[in-house]
């Protein structure tokens, strides 16, 4: 190895040598781990495939806890991509003063998760809440929201939204990138403001849609912060999430090997889920040039 | 020159590294160096607890005390996060470095001293101070402290649940605040008179507030463990009729017209507690809300009762938790944390602990700290604080089973009310539910090996 390159490792070593220790060692140990029973105190102890059989056989709220995070992904991503394009479009309009509403659109984004999420638990409350407060003014009796099995995980869909200004940014960045002669060309053949949306704008934005729905997909199957402060799971493990139970067996009920089988389920589970994107993406993401 | 730049870009990528080792370094010992102590030439003692707010106050209080009583010791106090703070000790313990002592009030015992992370407390003691222990302390003092014959945790404060009720609310509908119900049909009763609806048909207050599930089977002579076999009891007719109990307090307003209710009401502490607000009528709750009241609410008619039992059932039966003081393996003071327990509890001395209960509302280790001056001239001030005195000693006062997955036990009891009190499932099947979780936990745990 040359010197320069020994240079380059000494320069990214700090990096490197917490990757190895905090991710590496860990992600391998958990391989190890699943296997066994451990409560991190005494050493683990080997007991075969017994973690993951009866995960698969006999735990229901593993069952359960995999749907509800599986209804997220399959709701929210695209929800998000959806209003993130949409007003992405709509603040890539030639008018006065966008500067201000995209800063005003990005701004819940930085807003720490924790924070916000402890808003929307008022913003929800039945009683006193705003959002049923306005639900009334219109005649409507608003649901208990956080506090109802039918309508908790709605509720948390619903927040996600909150969110949308952070991939709202990346769509702005990728509408930009499209040559205007595009659209001169196809407004010159005569197609309108759908037709450009349909054959220019959306499949111009697709690397971009591409990225948002990886990253969506990935961070839907670890969905956990919001659930863990506005429902811890309730109410009847209506918003169970799989991070959450993995969590609850974890830490409340010192069960690592368990949850170590959890942990690797889920890793397929995301990997599984993003080769299959990445497998469709030929069909329709566009790569321009 | 080229391999010379090298040599030079090798030696600042050194240097920089270097840098990097002994800031971490720094921010290590920094992290490590405690707060300015008041007696650095004592030895230190480094207590855990979760209290925040006013209640840090009050702990704050009592270590001061302690520190003030000793030339050997010195208490160093750390409020640790709630949500967080399960987790930190276990890291602690299995990283090595765990504190000397740690206040708790998490089911955590059973679980904790089978995965070896707490040290038995009567290893530490001496035999004549645990002999005292035994003979003095309440009955539900030992319970909770012990797993497997072994004391694990000496309580520093008990908590009991009892009938908070408003003679105003009681008068205006025509009862008398002097006979409060005895039995369970009549507080039925007095719910259908206290009860107040608005204009739109919904609750406008509530006659009681029954509080929660596991405190209602013992009083039906159930429970969820039986102590003759060590074994689960969970789905019996006694444990039954208390979920049903609970259940017809919540269906015969409508399910959700109670959810609704309860979602606007801030069921906190001080001032925003919705008994003082007179959204309940009868609220059942711990006994710290004497105190509390004293401090936010000094003006308000209130008194005490116990829950009423159902006809034929058991007095002064019920569910008891508490805040209760752990040694954890590794610590390196485990004499200095024995020392700062038994100053709290009043194991060293009932006299002078018994003002310690009083600061934070607490029920006390044992007759001897009730009958100290301190307390004595508290329960003269808080008439209301006796009915919880009364129900202390009662042996049918019970702790969560003393199991090592009580804390899945418990969030699956949890579970059961929560189906049968929403009206998803019957209070039967609910139960039934609740038996099959946990005999499949069970078999799980046994295939692992667990030793239950």
């Amino acid at each position: 190895m040359k010197k320069r390159d020994l240079t380059g490792f000494a320069f990214i070593s700090p990096w490197l040598i917490g990757f190895a220790v905090f991710t590496a060692a860990p992600f391998l140990a958990t391989i190890y781990l699943s296997f066994t029973r451990y409560n991190i105190v005494t050493p683990p102890v080997w007991v075969g495939s017994v973690n993951y059989r009866r995960l698969f056989t006999e735990d229901e709220l593993f069952w359960k806890s995999l749907w509800i995070t599986v209804k997220y992904a399959l709701v929210a991503v695209p929800l998000g991509v959806v209003a993130g394009v949409a007003l992405a479009m709509l603040l890539n309009l030639p008018l006065k003063g966008m500067a201000l509403y995209r800063t005003l659109f990005y701004l819940p984004s930085i807003v720490p998760v924790v924070a916000t999420t402890v808003v929307f638990v008022w913003l929800l409350n039945p009683q006193i809440g705003l959002v049923n407060a306005i639900l009334q003014r219109f005649g409507v009796i608003g649901p208990a929201w956080l506090q109802d099995t039918k309508w908790a995980f709605w509720s948390l869909v619903f927040m996600s939204l909150w969110g949308v200004g952070g991939s709202m940014v990346i769509y702005i960045a990728g509408l930009k990138d499209i040559p205007a002669q595009l659209y001169e060309a196809a407004m010159i053949d005569g197609a309108g403001v759908l037709a450009r949306t349909r054959h220019i704008t959306l499949p111009m934005l697709s690397p971009v849609i591409f990225f948002n729905l990886v990253m969506g997909v990935i961070q839907a199957f670890q969905y956990f912060s919001q659930a863990y402060i506005m429902t811890q799971g309730g109410p009847e493990n209506s918003t169970s999430f799989y991070a959450l139970y993995l969590f609850y067996r974890a830490w409340r009920y010192m069960d690592m090997g368990y949850a170590s089988a959890m942990s690797w389920v889920l890793f397929l589970i995301i990997m599984l889920v993003t080769g299959l994107i990445f497998r469709t993406h030929k069909k329709w993401v566009h790569y321009g040039g | 020159m080229g391999e010379s730049n090298n040599d030079s870009g090798t030696w600042k990528a050194v240097a920089l590294l270097a840098g990097a080792v002994l800031l971490f370094a720094c921010a290590g010992s920094f992290s490590r160096a405690e707060a300015k102590r008041a007696h650095p030439e004592r030895i230190p003692v480094r207590f855990w607890h979760m209290w925040t707010a006013e209640w840090k106050v009050v702990v704050e209080r009592i270590c001061t005390r302690f520190n003030e009583s000793q030339d050997r010791y010195e208490v160093i106090p750390l409020s640790v996060p709630p949500g967080n703070a399960d987790a930190k000790f276990m890291l602690a313990v299995a990283g090595g470095d765990p504190p000397d002592v740690m206040a708790q009030w998490n089911q955590v015992i059973p679980n904790w001293a089978e995965a070896g992370l707490i040290v038995p407390l009567d290893e530490l003691m001496q035999p004549e101070e645990l002999q005292r222990f035994n003979a003095e302390a309440y009955p539900i003092v030992r319970k909770i402290g012990s797993y497997k014959n072994r004391l694990y945790g000496i309580t520093t404060g008990l908590n009991i649940w009892a009938c908070y009720y408003r003679p105003d609310h009681v008068r205006a509908a025509g009862l008398d605040p002097d006979h409060f119900p005895e039995t369970m049909d009549e507080l039925v009763q007095w719910e259908d008179k206290l009860v107040r609806f608005d204009a739109g048909k919904h609750l406008q207050r509530m006659a009681y507030q029954p509080g929660f599930y596991t405190l209602y089977p013992a009083l039906y002579g159930g429970g969820f463990y039986d102590d003759a076999t060590g074994r689960l009891q969970l789905n019996t007719p006694q444990n039954r009729a208390a979920l049903e109990f609970l259940v017809e307090r919540r269906s015969k307003f409508g399910f959700d017209e109670v959810v609704r209710f309860e979602s606007g009401l801030n069921a906190s502490y001080g001032m925003d507690w919705p008994f003082i607000s007179g959204a309940y009528s009868i609220a059942v709750d711990g006994q710290w809300r004497v105190e509390q009241i004293a401090k936010f609410a000094p003006n308000l008619e209130y008194r005490t009762a116990p829950i009423p039992p159902p006809r034929g059932g058991k007095k002064h039966a019920t569910w008891s938790c508490g805040n209760f003081m752990i040694v954890p393996s590794g610590a390196k003071q485990p004499q200095g944390a024995l020392e700062f327990i038994k100053f709290w509890s009043g194991i060293a001395n009932p006299e002078r602990a018994g003002e310690f209960y009083t600061w934070g509302g607490w029920l006390p280790l044992s007759p001897a700290v009730a009958a100290s001056s301190h307390y004595r001239k508290y329960l003269a001030e808080h008439p209301q604080f006796k009915v919880f005195l009364e129900i202390l000693p009662s042996e049918d006062v019970q702790p969560t089973p003393p199991v090592p997955y009580q804390m899945f036990l418990w969030d699956r009891i949890s579970q059961a009310e929560q189906s049968a009190v929403r009206g998803t499932l019957s209070p039967a099947d609910a139960l039934a539910r609740l038996d099959r979780e946990m005999t499949q936990e069970l078999a799980r745990r046994k295939e692992l090996g667990h030793d239950d």
